[in-house]
């Protein structure tokens, strides 16, 4: 092999081989398993979290009243908490958890998403405090038209 | 996926949208075909990990989602990629504005 195409190589070589790393920081769906599958929110932030012990302040969560449409349900949420992570929760479909962020130095805790909502029920927001206590907010939200059969 | 990425004040919002069925397992039984939704997004800023979340089912149908982050600068390059529960994954990129 020549010498160039040989180098050439090596260097992409390395590069595949960092990728994988750098792109996933915590999986939490292959860590915690269990919390993805719990039935309530208390159990869900239990499995993630160890505890289900909440303090309720500090995150502000912002979702409509009234949800005209399940199948995407707006949901934001801020927080000045110096945090590890934050994970969002609902008692609306089957199963409680929707997401989890990790977060790191970079991060600023404000966030909005869409969610499916099959029926009427409570938003949870928990924030992973670095002091190790967790924060949270919620909010009960209508559902019109539930939306998992999207 | 489509990525917006602005820089202001010093923190960058970015809005996203990946473009997946997202179908839950109720959906799937019902039209007899295997459940499938995005599993896993991250995105990356000059290698440095600026957004990581692991998702379930219920998010909408193509979600749609914002987040912000510090330590970027203008003509930075955001890298976005999802993996779904069947191994698929994408990654797009966008040039912070």
């Amino acid at each position: 092999m020549e010498r160039r195409k040989f180098l050439g190589f090596g260097i992409f070589a390395a590069a595949a081989a960092f990728v994988p790393a750098s792109l996933i920081a915590e999986d939490y769906r292959k860590t915690k398993p269990d919390a993805w599958t719990a039935h309530t929110v208390e159990d869900a932030i239990a499995k993630l979290y160890g505890t289900s012990k909440t303090i309720e302040q500090g995150v502000t969560l912002t979702a409509p009243d009234v949800a005209a449409n399940g199948g995407a349900v707006p949901v934001d949420f801020q927080s000045d908490i110096a945090a590890k992570s934050v994970a969002v929760f609902q008692n609306a479909n089957p199963e409680s958890a929707v997401c989890v962020f990790t977060l790191n130095e970079n991060s600023v805790i404000d966030y909005s998403i869409k969610m499916k909502m099959k029926q009427s029920g409570t938003i949870t927001i928990v924030v992973e405090g670095r002091d190790g206590k967790l924060y949270s907010a919620k909010k009960a939200i209508n559902v019109a038209l539930g939306g998992c059969e999207g | 996926m489509e990525i917006k990425a602005k820089l202001k004040d010093g923190i960058v919002s970015v809005k996203a949208m990946a473009k997946h069925p997202m179908l839950t397992y109720d959906v799937a039984k019902k039209q007899g075909v295997e459940a499938n939704f995005i599993t896993h997004i991250n995105a990356t800023v000059n290698n440095k990990v600026v957004l990581d979340m692991s998702t379930s089912q219920f998010l909408s149908k193509n979600p749609i989602f914002k987040f912000s982050f510090k330590g970027a600068a203008v003509g930075d390059t955001i890298t976005m990629t999802w993996v779904d529960l069947l191994g698929n994954t994408e990654t797009s990129d966008s040039v912070i504005k």
